[in-house]
């Protein structure tokens, strides 16, 4: 290391011990870019001391990321990452600069697991060489939709070409991920709990995107479809097919809002979380796992040992009732939330709470585009809404044929909901804004402690 | 069952619907459903066709750049079919890059022009076109409320995009605008009229926050088909919904 970098290290480091040690701040950008100030190169002499994880994509990004970390310190590797949800390059040079390094206990490299927004794939890729690229899937998002899905992909490819030695993990169930012009190697996850007498030939729901072959541009049909436009995909006026698994969920054993139990290649696995969509985030870090040689026994510890890791989807007790926080803001991640809602086994209240601040989105037409009407078929007993955009809500749930029990316009309000809903079990689903407001009410009442 | 039942086409829903666009058929739904009259709803994709006489009521949604150029490409083995079905006033609702391309052009950001089908007289620029003298190099972004001319009706919405569009011959406003920036941000348009043809820029979706329009455009591909029946009156009955 040069003497300039080792400067520029050494700030950084300083500079995060007075941020977080003095001025109590959290300070995880202001250090990386005084160290990158000092020397731009600061980055590369991070390749030689960890191998680094790129984990990118639209939804699952932070829960992969997390999982990821667990299973390889469960198989005796050193893990640093970017817990804080700081994944601009900044952020994360200050992550992996200020991060003492100890030797695996395995022997092996100490590895970067970083979560990484898809536009900051291609600059992060030029700092520091990755080893391993980890896609989830994508998904428009209503913060940006105009953003197209194709070109956040293009954005994607520009950093993978970046590192043509990286490895690229994937997806094999998303066909955008088919997409794309790159020599690396890649490792394919996906789904075959399905017995092939079982398959059906579908089309993804009209309100999907993605759906197109990249051969041809005729619309794909799939054996099965996991959810959204993820399933056993192929064209047909082509041979083009969703690709040959290295890596996949082989059944599906048991799902419940709070819990998921499913095997990974013959292997029974359970996580404390709900939701497909949450398989397809520990289908991702086992495949991650198992490429770097940890076993399905120290996996298997990962994912069920400490339910820390789960914690976004977070579970109160408010005067007994027990209420879990949704987090809502995109059509795909909506419908994800409504599925695991269809396997609640008791009846339910539901709290519909929308913003259309900037964190939000502006535009709440994405609300059009999740299906509400699915709850018709589970056991949802009562139904509210709230929100500065209770207006918008209530008219989308009204339209999907509900009766609705009451409209909160102010947050204080929903402890009223909360109190006076006929169920003990509560779900209450808000976008981001609207989370944040409802868990200030919430803590101020004492019912919840921790800072989000 | 009901007595009653309009035949919907939902042009190219499975790749043109990045905007809500679904909700209008929600919308048509929940109000036709409280008049005892079915909407069913048939998607009408790539390389399929387009009969005019099959249909009460056609949706032709907005979509990203990508399956824009796509359904652009496809489009032309309907233009006929379209031409005839709008001709013959059936009503229709074309949100943003269904809009642009019943029209002659339209200019992605890119700069690439991508032929629309002409069966309407308008064009579309990208903003830093030269014409564009108003916000050249922005998108048009944020809420608007317009005001049709004719009815008095006020419409609330949420407009996003870059292509300018600017009105031709025999083509109205679908209403002029109050705030917000509307077709182009120059001359005050929003969206179109032309015989049953409505097209916007608006999500919201249209049809979802403005119940006032909805039901008009409702009793109107009723009354086409069912001559007979004063739908409008009955429409008046059922509560409108507007946010």
């Amino acid at each position: 290391m040069s003497v300039k970098s080792q400067l520029a290290k050494f700030t950084a480091k300083s500079s995060h011990f007075l941020l977080r040690n003095i001025l109590k701040r959290g300070g995880t950008s202001l250090p990386g870019k005084l160290a990158v100030k000092i020397d731009p190169e600061v980055l590369q002499t991070i390749e030689k001391e960890f191998d680094l994880v790129i984990v990118t994509g639209t939804n699952g990004k932070t829960l992969t990321t997390a999982l990821i970390t667990r299973v390889l310190r469960a198989g005796g590797y050193t893990v640093v990452t970017n817990p804080s949800g700081s994944n601009m390059v900044q952020g994360i040079v200050g992550t992996l600069l200020t991060t003492k390094v100890k030797p695996s206990p395995n022997g092996k490299k100490p590895v970067a697991v970083l979560e990484v927004d898809e536009a900051n794939v291609l600059s992060l890729a030029k700092a520091i060489e990755p080893k391993y690229f980890v896609l989830t899937n994508l998904f428009r998002d209503q913060l940006d939709r105009y953003g197209e899905i194709y070109s956040t992909y293009d954005k994607i490819i520009a950093g993978i070409n970046q590192a043509p030695n990286a490895t690229v993990i994937t997806n094999a169930d998303s066909p955008i991920f088919a997409r794309g012009s790159y020599s690396n190697q890649r490792i394919y996850y996906g789904f075959d709990n399905v017995k092939e007498a079982d398959f059906k030939d579908l089309k993804a729901p009209t309100n999907t995107d993605g759906i197109l072959s990249p051969t041809d541009n005729s619309v794909l049909h799939y054996d099965f479809i996991t959810y959204a436009n993820l399933g056993r995909y192929f064209s047909t006026t082509d041979g083009f097919k969703r690709p040959k698994l290295d890596y996949a969920v082989t059944a599906l054993n048991e799902l419940t809002p709070k819990s998921s139990a499913f095997d990974l290649d013959g292997t029974s696995y359970k996580i404390a979380i709900g939701g497909l969509y949450n398989i397809y985030n520990a289908l991702a870090a086992y495949a991650v796992g198992r490429t770097f040689d940890v076993s399905p026994a120290d996996i298997k510890k990962a994912f069920e040992e400490d339910k820390q890791v789960f914690g976004r989807q977070e579970s109160l007790n408010v005067d007994s009732k027990d209420v879990t926080i949704l987090l809502i803001k995109n059509p795909v991640g909506t419908n994800s939330v409504i599925d695991m809602m269809e396997t609640e086994k008791d009846p339910f209240t539901l709290i519909t709470l929308l913003n259309a601040n900037y964190a939000d989105g502006i535009d709440t037409s994405w609300i059009w585009d999740a299906e509400f009407e699915r709850l018709h078929d589970s056991r949802l007993a009562s139904l509210s809404t709230g929100g500065e955009r209770y207006k918008d809500i209530t008219v989308r749930l009204k339209m999907a044929g509900f009766d609705l029990d009451g409209t909160y316009q102010k947050t204080e309000d929903i402890l009223k909901a909360i109190d006076q809903a006929p169920t003990k079990k509560i779900y209450l689903a808000a976008t981001y804004t609207a989370m944040l407001q409802i868990r200030a009410v919430l803590k101020n009442h004492g019912y919840i402690q921790e800072e989000y | 069952m009901a007595d009653y039942t309009l035949e919907l086409a939902h042009l190219y829903g499975d790749l043109m619907n990045t905007y809500g666009d679904y909700g209008n058929i929600i919308a048509l739904r929940y109000y036709a459903k409280q008049i005892g009259v079915d909407v069913d709803d048939r998607l009408v994709s790539l390389n399929e066709d387009f009969n005019p006489k099959a249909y009460d009521f056609v949706l032709f949604g907005g979509g990203q750049d990508y399956e824009e150029t796509i359904v652009a490409n496809d489009l032309k083995a309907k233009a006929d079919g379209l031409k005839e079905y709008i001709e013959n006033d059936g009503p229709l609702l074309a949100v943003c890059g269904g809009f642009q391309l019943l029209g002659h052009y339209m200019e992605m950001a890119d700069g690439t022009k991508v032929d629309g089908i002409g069966v309407m007289d308008h064009y579309t620029t990208n903003m830093t076109d030269d014409q564009v003298k108003t916000l050249n190099g922005s998108r048009l972004t944020g809420n608007i409320v317009i005001k049709n001319n004719e009815t008095g009706e006020e419409y609330h919405g949420f407009e996003n995009h870059q292509g300018r569009t600017f009105l031709g011959k025999g083509e109205k406003a679908l209403g002029t605008v109050t705030t917000g920036q509307g077709n182009n941000g120059m001359d005050k348009t929003e969206g179109v009229i032309y015989h049953n043809v409505y097209g916007s820029y608006f999500h919201g979706p249209i049809f979802t926050r403005n119940g006032n329009l909805a039901k008009r455009v409702l009793a109107t591909a009723l009354s086409r088909k069912y001559p007979d029946i004063n739908w409008q009156a009955k429409l008046n009955q059922v509560p409108t919904e507007t946010f």
